[in-house]
């Protein structure tokens, strides 16, 4: 294992913290509802679901966080500015988690920063994410709100290599004026969470480890990523999956465990259901990492999985 | 035209010799045996960046294709079919963002610039964008799979540059800001572990 000599950040969202040496604290695992054909969702437009499944959905992760001692987020992706905002009423009154707010469209996005701010609830709220697509309006309206946790996407389209990565952060490299990590404090964004952005397998993904190796040797911020993606954007796999489910869900889940030898905080597992199987794995790979760390003088916090399993 | 396509998808592959080639953006077919005989090829496109320079690899490096057919329901934010219509109508500026486009990251880095300039010239965009109804989307098929002639130069085998970008190495600088054990550090940027009280090195 090893030991990071840049001083590493802890950052508090909620009474959940997330960062540190390796083996210092728990994993932070954040499971996604409302995703993309997500069965419990009747109208993604409207933002209508199974109440009951969900609240049951929420309630099994909160429940694998509770065993192993690796907290939880919910990870919300919404479709539509009404949905986000029935969407965060929802898991704000089931859990005491913070949760992502999320969608592909940057309208959306903005719709639930403003909403969480509107209604006292931005302290829980994490923007996913600023990226190197961030417009004008949404550097507004994250200034204008009271959210301070933000993910900051390392994916740069024009050079997906590590360098290409690192300098879009650090500077906007070739693709922005600044870098995102200045662009975040701009925002108002103190509590700065990077995602090396996992690309699919065949076009970098493995880079994203690397990375994140780098960002926290040079920054110290905690660092942590959606590597769930790799195996999902698998052609090969895909079609193994076919032939045996346990194929995917195997390289599905076990890629939690390669992000975090490779110094991961946080990760986002992909849909929710998947929770009592990425709970274990990432409890594992925690205790087997604070047992490597242990005589970098090491001290995992009371919750972390080797007080609770071991 | 030796093996294609060239770069694996979501797609399905009919006959090679058809003229048209079927996007169906964020939705899915399963077509039938039978109704894949009408197209080269049809699979989804979900993102603006990736997902449009497969589209390019796959198209130029089959010169049978003079139609690409765009429908299925757009993908949201991405926009990879308004995005593919505004790379085939615009290209991409010197930064490699595609010109026009109002998707959410919408840059070409892994194909190089006379491939974007041959998809242009060697297609015509059928923009069906939203249309999810199997039977009139291979009704147009049906219409255009033989229509007009091969692209009359060779297949455009993309050399990507992102496989260029693998053979480059970087300088190693021994900022040693990784430690791993008492003598041992790892420089995080070369990846280079290295022994403190010697000079011998070793790659990770």
């Amino acid at each position: 294992m090893f030991r990071f000599q840049k001083e590493q950040e802890i950052v508090d969202i909620a009474g959940v913290k997330i960062g540190g040496q390796p083996g210092e604290l728990p994993t932070v695992l954040a499971g996604t509802v409302f995703y993309p054909n997500h069965t419990i969702v009747k109208d993604e437009d409207k933002g209508t679901f199974d109440k009951r499944k969900a609240e049951s959905l929420i309630n099994m992760q909160v429940t694998s966080a509770e065993e192993t001692g690796n907290p939880c987020m919910v990870h919300i992706f919404a479709s539509s500015k009404s949905s986000i905002k029935k969407y965060i009423d929802f898991v704000s009154e089931i859990t005491e988690a913070p949760f992502l707010i999320d969608s592909i469209e940057s309208s959306v996005r903005m719709e639930g920063i403003r909403y969480v701010t509107e209604i006292g609830l931005a302290d829980r709220a994490i923007n996913n994410s600023i990226n190197m697509g961030i417009t004008d309006d949404e550097k507004n309206t994250l200034k204008d709100s009271d959210v301070t946790a933000s993910i900051v996407m390392g994916f740069n389209a024009m050079d997906s290599s590590l360098e290409g990565r690192i300098a879009l952060l650090e500077n906007g490299g070739n693709v922005a004026e600044k870098g995102l990590l200045q662009i975040a404090e701009d925002c108002g964004i103190s509590k700065i969470l990077i995602d090396p952005s996992v690309t699919p397998i065949g076009n970098g993904a493995g880079i994203a480890l690397r990375m994140t190796l780098v960002a926290k040797a040079k920054w110290g911020h905690p660092v942590g990523s959606g590597i769930h993606n790799a195996p999902l954007s698998w052609d090969w796999l895909r079609n193994k999956k076919k032939e045996d489910v346990m194929i995917y869900k195997t390289c599905d889940i076990g890629s939690i465990g390669l992000q975090l030898i490779a110094a991961g905080d946080f990760v986002l597992y992909g849909p929710i259901e998947s929770a009592p199987y990425a709970f274990p794995m990432a409890a594992m790979a925690d205790i087997m990492i604070a047992e490597a760390a242990a005589d970098f003088e090491v001290i995992p916090s009371e919750d972390h999985p080797i007080n609770r399993l071991i | 035209m030796g093996e294609w396509p060239i770069v694996k998808g979501d797609y399905q592959i009919g006959d090679k010799e058809s003229r048209i080639g079927i996007v169906t953006l964020a939705s899915h077919f399963e077509l039938k045996q039978e109704e894949l005989k009408k197209v080269a090829i049809i699979g989804s496109c979900k993102t603006e960046n990736l997902g449009a320079e497969k589209i390019i690899t796959n198209t130029v490096s089959n010169p049978n294709i003079r139609f690409i057919l765009l429908c299925g329901n757009e993908s949201r934010g991405h926009l990879s079919g308004h995005t593919l219509k505004a790379l085939h109508a615009n290209g991409i500026d010197e930064n490699g963002k595609i010109i026009g486009s109002e998707g959410a990251i919408p840059f070409i880095e892994n194909i190089p610039e006379n491939a974007i300039a041959r998809f242009q010239r060697q297609v015509q965009i059928i923009d069906r964008i939203g249309e999810t109804n199997l039977d009139s989307i291979l009704q147009i098929a049906e219409e255009y799979s033989k229509r007009g002639e091969p692209y009359p130069e060779p297949p455009l085998v993309v050399q990507t540059v992102k496989r260029k970008k693998r053979r480059k190495t970087i300088p190693i600088s021994m900022a040693k800001d990784i430690m791993i054990s008492g003598n041992v550090v790892l420089d995080s940027s070369s990846g280079v572990i290295e022994i403190c009280s010697g000079s011998k090195k070793s790659k990770k």
